[in-house]
């Protein structure tokens, strides 16, 4: 092993990170549109004032945003076969895993995100006739997207920098493919290297496209 | 001539825990007429207002419009219940959605609520935010207006509804003074061309002017009900008396 810094041994790998990365991203985009959906509908059943909603929705929250995601996945990959007879491939059963974990955390920012709108609004909204799901829809929603949105970002991008948990169960997503690449190479610092900035190159925009869209709401009412 | 009755509330109790902030109300309002509600704080006169508006839940009691259910710990059928937006309310805080415009916010309620189509809803819109006074501002956002003009807006989009009465809980006490007489020169017009309303108020001139009756209220009763020449002039209740003192006193001259 050579003792200095050589970022060349890495070339000849990079279409098979270039294929991690897709990996990665794919897992990204699965797990947070499944978290998003199911955290929205999460959100809305605590918030029903149904305790045969609310409680389950309570009950799933905490159980899923207390114990650890990595836990989640190996349990997922290796548990659900032998009880339910489901058997997902790594990447099925990592983004099942890292969505509904996702979901959890979506779910509190939501609804945190309902009642920080006055109930002035809701109130507003009563006397012109307008039902709840109409309010919910027309009135709230939109106050607590605005308000929900920069929480919002910064769980996308953890949650994209965490399906690097998925290595964990083989499924071919960057880090698993850095890691074979390092034992290839024996150069681990180096391919680290190339794909942490791979994750940046990911991430970035994730931030900035939620900068972007803080900035055109904040125009639109102001 | 008498005229038709709109709103009767018979012995209306409403309480907060042990509290009893309504203790047996009854009030007759006929169509047409402009009812204000004078009281010191804490007399009732704003929960009042928001238990006929239904945002707040009754203890006792019944409240009609028109021979309809608004509210009654009486048991009574769907069919006779009336639909919320025959009723509608203004507040001190204005309440206009902050995400629509003028005109969207205008426009949300009749569109989903009476089914107009976009059309429809924006040319009563248009109609509605000239006679307030508020036609240029129709694509503007809450938070461009002034108080007054976000007031007016409100009060447009409660008409928007077309509600066969009206409430107003004192919707000029978080303006600033100079935008006051805007806001009540709507409701002079609107009460001129025969809405019913309720308005609870700290503006005696325009309790004189509007009123066909002014209510005192005390303690979740209503003490006192007068034309606004009698009750002002020769109140009957020691109470009333005293309240209209205080408030005539309140510029700290002897």
């Amino acid at each position: 092993m050579g003792a200095v810094f050589d970022i060349d041994v890495v070339v000849p790998y990079l279409p098979d990170l270039a294929s991690g990365l897709w990996v990665t991203f794919r897992l990204g985009v699965i797990s947070v549109a499944l978290g998003v959906v199911l955290g929205l509908l999460l959100a809305l059943a605590r918030l029903s004032g149904t305790r045969l909603l609310a409680w389950p929705a309570y009950l799933y929250i905490e159980l899923f945003r207390t114990t650890p995601p990595l836990v989640q996945i190996i349990w997922f990959y290796y548990g659900l076969p032998p009880l339910t007879g489901i058997e997902l491939d790594p990447f099925g059963a990592a983004a099942l895993a890292l969505g509904l974990n996702i979901a959890a955390f979506f779910a509190e920012i939501f609804r945190a995100g309902v009642e920080a709108v006055p109930a002035t609004q809701w109130q507003a909204a009563k006397v012109l006739g307008l039902g709840r799901l109409d309010t919910l829809r027309s009135v709230i929603l939109p106050q607590a997207a605005r308000l929900v949105l920069p929480p919002t970002g910064t769980t996308v991008i953890y949650l994209v920098k965490g399906t690097a948990l998925a290595s964990a169960i083989g499924a071919p997503e960057l880090l698993r493919v850095g890691q074979l690449v390092a034992l290839e190479t024996f150069r681990p610092v180096e391919v680290l290297t190339v794909i942490a900035i791979a994750y940046f190159v990911l991430t970035y925009p994730i931030a900035l496209a939620f900068m972007a869209l803080e900035r055109r709401v904040a125009r639109a009412r102001a | 001539m008498t005229r038709q009755l709109r709103l009767s509330v018979r012995q209306l109790v409403k309480r907060y825990g042990t509290t009893t902030v309504l203790d047996g109300v009854d009030l007759d309002v006929a169509a047409g007429s402009a009812l204000v509600i004078i009281g010191p704080s804490g007399s009732g006169k704003s929960t009042l207002l928001r238990c006929i508006a239904r945002l707040e839940p009754i203890a006792a009691g019944t409240i009609m419009l028109d021979g309809k259910y608004v509210a009654s710990s009486e048991r009574y059928g769907q069919a006779k219940l009336v639909a919320a937006h025959d009723i509608g309310m203004v507040f001190q805080s204005f309440n206009l959605f902050p995400h629509l415009t003028v005109l969207d916010n205008l426009t949300l309620a009749p569109r989903r609520v009476l089914g107009l189509d976009r059309d429809e809803a924006e040319t009563r819109a248009r109609e509605m935010l000239h006679t307030v006074g508020l036609a240029e501002k129709a694509e503007a956002y809450p938070a461009k207006l002034s108080g007054g003009q976000q007031q007016r807006a409100a009060i447009a989009r409660a008409l928007m509804m077309r509600p066969r009465l009206m409430l107003f809980d004192e919707v000029t006490s978080a303006l600033d003074p100079e935008l006051v007489g805007e806001v009540l020169k709507v409701m002079r017009t609107l009460s001129r061309e025969g809405m019913t309303m309720l308005v609870v108020t700290h503006e005696m001139g325009f309790a004189r002017d509007v009123a066909d009756d002014v209510v005192f209220m005390d303690h979740g009763r209503i003490v006192e009900r007068g034309p606004p020449e009698q009750l002002f002039a020769a109140p009957q209740e020691p109470r009333t008396r005293a309240f209209l003192s205080r408030l005539l006193d309140r510029d700290g001259k002897e």
